[in-house]
C-alpha cells in the first residue's frame, strides 16, 4: 500500500519535472527565433559600417571636442589624463557592446542576457514586455532594457543609463534612449545596430554598428578590476602606485 | 622647405598613429606613461608574480655590474588577454630568473610596460599589449638604462 503511494508520487514528481522542463526547453530554433546563444567576438567585417561620430549640438560639440583634445595631448606627452577605466569601472551602455573582450549571450525564456567578459558586465533584455517611462527607472550602467523579436531581428529599447556613463566621452542626457537591431546575417555575423537618441544633445540620432563573430568552444573568464596600480593624481593625470618590494620567502 | 615639409608629415603620422592608439585603448587601461621610442632587456629575479586584472604585474630586482641591486616594476596586460594567449599563472614563480623586455615609463621611475618575457624555461612569450607594434624596440647593445 505505502509502496504504492510512494510510486505513484515517484510517477507525479516524474510528470511534473518533464512537463516544467519542457516548458524551459523552449528553444530558440523552435521559435522560429535565430539562435545567437554563445561567446562572441567583435569582427571588423565589410558588411559592418564603419565607427559614425556623434552630432552633438555646438555647446556640447566644443566641449567634447576640448576634452579628447586634453586627453590626446596629454597623452601624446606620456601623461595620460586618469579616466573612468583607471578607477576601475565597467564600461556600461552601451560602450559594453563595443565588445573589447568577449561577449556572451544567453538566451532563455522571457530575456536574452548579454555578458561582457571585461569587468564581467551583465545586461539583461526582458522579452516582450512594455518599456518603464524613463523617471520610474533609477539610473544605472546598463539601464532598463526591453526587447521584442521582430522576424529574425532583436528590438531592443533601453533606458535609464546615468549622465556619467558615457560612450566615446560623448556626453548624453538623462533622457538617452538606446534602440538596438540585433541580427544574425547569412555570413554568420552578428550585427547590432545601435541609434543613440538624446534629442537634448545631439543635433540628430548617432548610429554605430558592431558586428561579432563566433567563438566556437570560448567560455566567458571570471574578470575582476582587483588591482589597479594606476591611479588618479590630485591633478586628474595617471599616477603609477609602486609597492615596497616583497622580502624573500613571502 | 622641403626638410620642414617631410617633418611635418612624420609628426601628422605621429599624431594619426596616437590617435588610432587612444581610440583601441579607450575602453581599457591607458599606456600612454610608457616611452614609446625605447626599450630595456632586464634580466632579474623574480620577487613577486602578481596574477590580477586589470592587469598582471612582475616585480624583479635586477643586479647591475657591480652588484647593486635596483627593483622594478613591470606592468603587463589583463590576466584574461593573457590566458587567451596561452599564459598561466605559474609560469613564473618567486626567485625565476627570467629575462624582460620592456618599454620605461616615461617618469623615469623604474617602472615599465612588460612587452615578452623570457621565461626560467627559456621559453619566450608576448604579453599581447595591444599595438604592440608602437613601442619601438632598442637591440639590447644599444640600451641605456
Amino acid at each position: 500500500m505505502m509502496s504504492a503511494i510512494r510510486d505513484r508520487l515517484i510517477t507525479a514528481g516524474i510528470l511534473a519535472l518533464t512537463i516544467s522542463l519542457s516548458g524551459m526547453a523552449q528553444t530558440p530554433q523552435a521559435t522560429g527565433v535565430p539562435d545567437i546563444t554563445g561567446s562572441w567576438e567583435r569582427a571588423r567585417d565589410a558588411s559592418i559600417p564603419p565607427a559614425a561620430q556623434p552630432s552633438l549640438k555646438p555647446q556640447y560639440q566644443k566641449e567634447w571636442q576640448a576634452k579628447n583634445q586634453a586627453a590626446r595631448e596629454a597623452s601624446a606627452k606620456g601623461t595620460p589624463l586618469a579616466d573612468r577605466a583607471t578607477m576601475c569601472l565597467p564600461e556600461g551602455m552601451p560602450a559594453m557592446m563595443g565588445a573589447t573582450f568577449p561577449l556572451e549571450i544567453l538566451q532563455s525564456k522571457g530575456q536574452v542576457t548579454i555578458i561582457e567578459e571585461a569587468f564581467t558586465q551583465v545586461r539583461r533584455i526582458l522579452l516582450d514586455q512594455p518599456q518603464k517611462p524613463i523617471d520610474e527607472v533609477e539610473p544605472g550602467f546598463y539601464g532598463h532594457s526591453v526587447g521584442k523579436w521582430e522576424g529574425n531581428t532583436l528590438v531592443v529599447d533601453t533606458v535609464g543609463v546615468r549622465e556619467n556613463v558615457v560612450f566615446q566621452n560623448a556626453p548624453h542626457s538623462a533622457d538617452m534612449r538606446i534602440k538596438e537591431r540585433i541580427s544574425l546575417g547569412a555570413n554568420g555575423i552578428l550585427r547590432d545596430e545601435i541609434t543613440i537618441e538624446d534629442p537634448a544633445t545631439l543635433e540628430k540620432p548617432w548610429i554605430v554598428t558592431f558586428g561579432y563573430r563566433r567563438i566556437p568552444n570560448y567560455t566567458l573568464l571570471e574578470y575582476v578590476c582587483e588591482d589597479n596600480r594606476e591611479f588618479a593624481g590630485d591633478n586628474g593625470q595617471q599616477k603609477f602606485r609602486i609597492d615596497a618590494p616583497d622580502k624573500p620567502g613571502k | 622647405m622641403l626638410i620642414k615639409k617631410r617633418s611635418t608629415g612624420g609628426s601628422l603620422c605621429l599624431a594619426v598613429i596616437i590617435l588610432i592608439t587612444a581610440a583601441a585603448a579607450e575602453a581599457h587601461h591607458s599606456f600612454a606613461m610608457y616611452d614609446h621610442t625605447r626599450t630595456l632587456t632586464l634580466k632579474g629575479t623574480v620577487t613577486k608574480f602578481q596574477w590580477t586584472n586589470p592587469h598582471a604585474y612582475l616585480e624583479l630586482d635586477v643586479k647591475d655590474a657591480k652588484g647593486a641591486v635596483k627593483h622594478y616594476t613591470l606592468e603587463g596586460t589583463s590576466i584574461n588577454m593573457m590566458q587567451r594567449i596561452g599564459w598561466r599563472s605559474n609560469m613564473i614563480k618567486f626567485g625565476d630568473s627570467v629575462k624582460a623586455v620592456m618599454a620605461p615609463a616615461t617618469s623615469g621611475e623604474p617602472v615599465g610596460l612588460l612587452l615578452e618575457v623570457t621565461l626560467a624555461n627559456g621559453e619566450t612569450k608576448p604579453l599581447g599589449v595591444p599595438a604592440s607594434d608602437t613601442f619601438k624596440r632598442t637591440p639590447e647593445q644599444e640600451q641605456k638604462p
